[in-house]
């Protein structure tokens, strides 16, 4: 038997490999470092090694090959885009997970035991996110440039398994983290359920696991059409869930409110692009030639997800599960550039990745900030007049509502105005019209906060905004400049992911 | 198509149903370890199809990892949880079931419908080409060629596992565990030397021989420390005077 | 010819008669194995043990059984039936199938066909054999777990317990064995070992992990933790009685007996006989191999035995602690190191680089130990903590006082 070693092009994998190396020295550092200076260092290792994995990317931001890894990843232009804004959305929500006051002593001891109380006072921190955070951020670079379908099952696990822990383990309120984490797992591994179901289905209509074999037998049409159409509606399932689009959105209020804002904050930007990554390539690569297939349902979901998303936000009283149900609107608007199908839709869905991540962010940043004896405050009755008492942060906050609104010198303008104008060029009025009225819609809820910060009277309960540290105010500085500079100037941005966005087949 | 044997055939239809029953049984049963159970042949009932299916390799890996790691995990978890739990059946949100049941059953008979009337429309390789070379030989080398690199990757999602259960079930003790010499040495050189040789057993002689009972010391007072700490705090220790002998029959009657 | 062509040759009626022959040998053999351990035990003990029924006692564990059989079969009512019943089933069926696979003769004449007395032989036998015994351990489990009481529940825990974490040491023993035979054939392992060295001298590690983890896994001392008597009365079989229990009986001397001829499969040359007496092969057709095999597994069985009259039983959790902290991390390092030699090799590494590479290694694993060693010294060495003097006549030490060698009268 001759067996021919595999090829690997070490440069294109790079920034997967130093994401994963610093993962892996972060377990040696749990395993054999001192407990004082853990923390310290395992923060180190996390950032360097994002910036490293940076670095590294943007050295080979000009190739493109499919033959990356024997096949199961294709490296391109929006592949490198998408792989740069998880990048620095991981580097910016580091900052904020570093902030150790979000997370619990000691995951293992019992809400409420005496354990736990002597964990604290030991003063004992769970250092193993950082670790967990590179795993995952190692699965979502993967996610987005995985090119056959067991890569792409495989990623989608790495992604999710780190996130499904740490979405349980807040500090406070830890039964109800702890619920969410189990929610999230258990939904999480269903969805995963169904994805394996439609690639069983799509190899048996294709004979391949790949995209481009997929792809092949779509153009060649020789397959069982029923199998491709099972299999299509069970991988869209799957990823759906990932974004959280309506009907698959369940999980997402429950788990961004149990889990530590400064995880909430990461997962709901960085899962976001590299699902929508995913999706993205999956469609526009492999199922292309389909597109009477999925379309019509594709669109109904866009469209579903956008108006429920919006509607159902005007109701919350939570900060945190407002901004879930503004998520799920906006994972509605991200699904119409996957509808549109073209070059632009392409364009303008990067883009408002980059913009809706980096808000994100920096949304979840300033939620941190607002606190009592008790931890974070997160009902909104008791952010009235938060304006009055400190006018910064409550205006930063608005700044990110009206990004998320789309208002214009926003980043988020830029993003919708393209977004729709893409979708209304490939014949989508539909999409358009549900766009706009959502948008409407989801304008009057964030435009309600923010009355409610600057025109209400401050209610006197102990609520009050902490002192940011210095990541902390990193990030958030960082992630208001960046789009405040994307809504007043976004051309250099969009000409670049105009010149480089292309998918390799 | 692909021709069936009439060994594989036979072995095929009086397997399958049963492997279709148990998997339906499973969601019925109310005992999780009868459900675990009948996972667990549904398991081995797909092993014997593998190896049927000249995937011998995949089959008794199936076993081994599945049947025997997976499923043994989970009846361990099921054991520790209790004997007799079963599972709640009371709905925490009035007239799911119906609809659940309703959906289900529309679902999967949508699919069976679809697939039904679905053909693979080409003709089915077969194993015996892929195991050309054998079928351990074959896996291996997809293994390490073509899907090298999320094979590789997978070894991450394991570390993020393990990592994961060492964060979700590690316990940091603020202070080590006394070791056995530790407290050996602690039981002698303490305070009082009563109960280095170890504390009584319970019960009293003869009368009323069980653990709910202190023993009697020899001085004729009980020992309360003789009894489960468990007992105690449940409230079930029994009085040892009641069985106390009022008055000892010391005469010795002659042996013929 | 390969044994598997041979074995395939072989027509329905003949298997059939294997397969029978098989089942009684597994059977003949425990009954002579309960009777042998107990006469070795007593020997042991200096005692005599049985000698009462048949001539040297030879017939004592059949009437055990005979009486075994009669007695009543008891079905506790907290019990969960059907699992009940089912449990000896699976964990004695489990015992017999592992059988399928073990060569145990060369080449012979059965009723004027030419054979070997293995019922078949799969490309992945000795995967086949691990697959099989871990069913096998629901058998106990659900024994454990259906009797509806502590003691069983406790013993059913504890066994599947430690035999998940032997699984995973005796799993990487066999990896070296897999990686120098290059098949993982049970036929193929012993011709592999026919034509070079037996595996327990080139892989002597491997060999002594499997010894040991045979031991763990077939719940036997010093590892029976999971029947001990002093803590759990009888284990998972507490509530056994009658045929059932005797099923369990049975279960566990097959189990013996299987583990010790996969340890002569795979270590010591299977059915072939001892270096340099390679002519008696040929004897009696052939079958004179069946006789090798057997010395070399009662040989193991003998290593059972001499274990429980010498050792006492571990506490769980130190058994646990040399399971997982001990025997996995020194198999993965030890099979790092039989595939890093087997690559050279295989690349055509000059012999000077083949023995730097094992010098090297054991340099570093002398090193290790030392340290490990130096490091115990320390502990022991540390100074007790000082305590009041004991107020009691206490036995003065014999190192402390000078013993008076010459005195006398």
């Amino acid at each position: 038997m001759t067996f021919t070693a595999p090829v690997l092009n070490y440069a294109q994998l790079a920034p997967m490999l130093i994401v994963l190396g610093g993962a892996l020295i972060g377990v040696l550092i749990e395993a054999f470092g001192p407990r004082a200076s853990r923390h310290a260092s395992q923060l180190f290792i996390t950032v360097a090694s994002l910036v490293a994995a940076f670095a590294a990317l943007v050295r080979v931001r000009n190739q493109s090959s499919v033959d990356a890894a024997m096949g199961s990843v294709g490296f391109d232009g929006a592949g490198v885009l998408l792989q740069g804004t998880i990048l620095i959305i991981a580097l910016l929500s580091v900052f904020l997970i570093a902030d150790q006051e979000n997370f619990t002593a000691l995951a293992a001891a019992v809400p409420g035991s005496s354990e736990e109380r002597e964990s604290l006072q030991l003063d004992l921190r769970v250092t193993e996110v950082y670790p967990l955070t590179l795993f995952a951020v190692a699965g979502m670079l993967l996610f987005p440039v995985s090119t056959d379908l067991i890569t792409l099952f495989v990623a989608l696990e790495m992604l999710s398994l780190p996130l499904y822990l740490m979405a349980g383990l807040s500090r406070r309120r830890r039964l109800m983290s702890q619920e969410s984490a189990l929610k999230y797992f258990l939904l999480g591994a269903f969805s995963s359920a169904f994805l394996l179901f439609g690639v069983a289905y799509l190899y048996g209509y294709s004979n391949s696991v790949t995209f481009a074999g997929i792809q092949a037998s779509i153009t060649g049409g020789s397959g069982n059409d029923v199998f491709l159409l099972l299999g299509i509606a069970f991988i869209s399932v799957g990823l759906l869930f990932k974004v959280g689009a309506v009907p698959f959105h369940a999980w997402s209020p429950d788990v961004y409110q149990g889990a530590p804002t400064a995880i909430t904050g990461f997962m709901a930007a960085a899962t976001k692009v590299a699902a929508f990554g995913a999706i993205l390539r999956i469609f526009y690569v492999a199922f292309a030639n389909a597109e009477w297939q999925w379309k019509p349902a594709l669109v109904l979901i866009a469209i579903v997800t956008m108006v429920f998303g919006s509607v159902v936000a005007i109701t919350q009283r939570d900060v945190k599960r407002m901004l879930a149900y503004s998520s799920i609107a906006h994972a509605g608007f991200l699904l119409a550039g996957v509808i549109a199908l073209s070059k632009s839709g392409l364009d303008a869905s990067i883009f408002y990745l980059f913009a809706y991540g980096i808000a994100t962010v920096g949304a979840f940043g300033v939620v941190t900030l607002v606190r009592d004896s008790a931890g974070e405050v997160t009902d909104l009755n008791r952010w009235s007049g938060l304006g009055k008492r400190s006018p910064l942060v409550a205006s930063v906050f608005a700044f990110f509502l009206l990004a998320f609104a789309g208002i214009p010198l926003t980043s988020g303008f830029i993003g919708k105005f393209s977004i729709f104008s893409a979708a209304y060029e490939t014949g989508s009025t539909a999409i358009l019209i549900a766009g706009v009225l959502s948008s409407a819609i989801a304008a009057f809820f964030y435009i309600r906060v923010i009355v409610l910060m600057f025109f209400k009277d401050p209610v006197e309960d102990g609520t009050s905004v902490v002192i940011p540290s210095a990541l902390t105010t990193t990030t958030i500085a960082v992630t208001s400049l960046i789009t405040l500079i994307l809504g007043i100037f976004p051309a250099p941005l969009i000409n670049f992911i105009e010149s480089s966005a292309f998918f390799i087949r | 198509m692909l021709t069936i044997q009439t060994p594989e055939a036979v072995m095929f239809w009086f397997l399958a149903p049963l492997a279709v029953i148990s998997a339906i049984g499973m969601l019925l049963v109310k005992k999780a370890v009868h459900s675990a159970l009948l996972l667990a042949w549904v398991m081995i009932t797909l092993a014997i199809f593998y190896i049927a299916q000249d995937a011998l390799f995949l089959g008794i890996v199936q076993i081994v990892v599945y049947t025997g790691a997976v499923m043994m995990l989970f009846l361990f978890i099921l054991m520790l949880v209790g004997v007799d739990a079963s599972d709640s059946l009371t709905e925490t949100i009035r007239g799911l079931r119906p609809i659940a049941i309703t959906a289900a059953l529309g679902f999967g008979g949508l699919l069976v419908s679809l697939i039904g009337r679905a053909t693979l429309g080409r003709e089915a390789a077969g194993l015996v080409d892929a195991n050309s070379e054998g079928n351990v030989q074959a896996l291996a080398k997809l293994l390490f060629s073509t899907y090298v690199w999320p094979f590789e990757v997978v070894s991450a999602l394991l570390i993020t596992a393990a990592l994961g259960a060492m964060v979700l079930a590690h316990h940091q003790r603020s202070v080590p565990r006394a070791t056995q010499r530790e407290q050996a040495i602690a039981r002698f050189r303490g305070a009082s030397l009563g109960s280095a040789a170890g504390l009584p057993n319970p019960g009293v002689f003869a009368r009323h021989n069980a653990v709910d009972v202190p023993a009697l010391l020899p001085d004729g007072s009980a020992a309360p420390n003789s009894i489960s700490a468990t007992l105690k705090a449940r409230g079930d220790m029994l009085e040892s005077t009641q069985f106390e002998l009022s008055e000892v029959d010391n005469t010795v009657t002659e042996e013929k | 010819m390969t044994t598997a062509q041979l074995l395939g040759q072989d027509p329905g009626w003949l298997i059939a008669v294997k397969a029978v022959m098989v089942f009684a040998i597994c059977v003949l053999s425990t009954l002579m194995a309960v009777w042998t351990e107990r006469r070795v035990l007593a020997k042991m003990q200096l005692r005599t043990g049985p000698n009462r029924v048949g001539p040297a006692g030879l017939l004592q564990s059949l009437s055990d059984g005979v009486k075994l059989a009669l007695k009543e079969d008891i079905i506790p009512a907290a019990a969960d039936k059907v699992v009940f019943i089912i449990a000896p089933i699976i964990a004695t069926a489990m015992c017999f199938m592992s059988f399928a696979v073990i060569p145990m003769t060369g080449v012979v004449n059965l009723f004027g066909r030419k054979t070997a007395l293995q019922l078949t032989d799969l490309p992945v036998g000795v995967l086949y054999i691990l697959a099989v015994t871990s069913i096998g351990v629901y058998g106990v489990v659900l024994a454990g777990w259906s009797s509806g009481s502590t003691y069983p529940l406790l013993g059913g825990l504890r066994s599947s317990a430690q035999v998940i974490s032997y699984e995973v040491a005796m799993g990487l023993s066999l990896v070296a064995v897999f990686i120098y035979a290059g098949s993982m054939s049970t036929a193929d392992i012993v011709g592999s070992q026919h034509q070079h060295l037996w595996n327990a001298i080139v892989l002597f590690p491997s060999f002594v992990i499997y010894v040991i983890s045979m031991v763990g896994e077939t719940n036997r001392a010093p590892f029976d933790l999971a029947e001990a008597e002093g803590e759990l009365v009888g284990g998972f079989h507490t509530e056994y009685s009658s045929l059932k229990f005797a099923l369990f009986f049975l279960a566990e001397y097959v189990n013996i007996i299987a583990v010790s001829a996969l340890a002569s499969t795979l270590f010591l040359g299977g059915w072939h006989a001892l270096p340099g007496l390679g002519f008696t092969e040929q004897w009696l057709g052939g079958w004179f191999t069946l006789i090798w095999f057997f010395a070399k597994v009662n040989f193991f069985f003998f290593i059972f035995m001499w274990l429980r009259g010498s050792l006492p039983r571990l506490r769980y959790d130190q058994f646990m602690k040399f399971g997982w902290k001990v025997l996995i991390p020194v198999s993965l390092i030890w099979i790092l190191i039989v595939a890093s030699l087997r690559v050279l090799q295989q690349e055509g590494a000059p012999r000077s680089a083949i023995l730097a590479f094992a010098a090297g290694v054991v340099i570093i694993v002398m090193a290790i130990s030392s340290l490990v060693e130096r490091n115990k010294e320390k502990v022991r060495s540390a100074d007790l903590p000082e305590g009041e003097a004991p107020n009691f006549p206490v036995p003065s030490l014999p190192n402390v006082q000078s013993i008076n060698v010459s005195g006398g009268k």
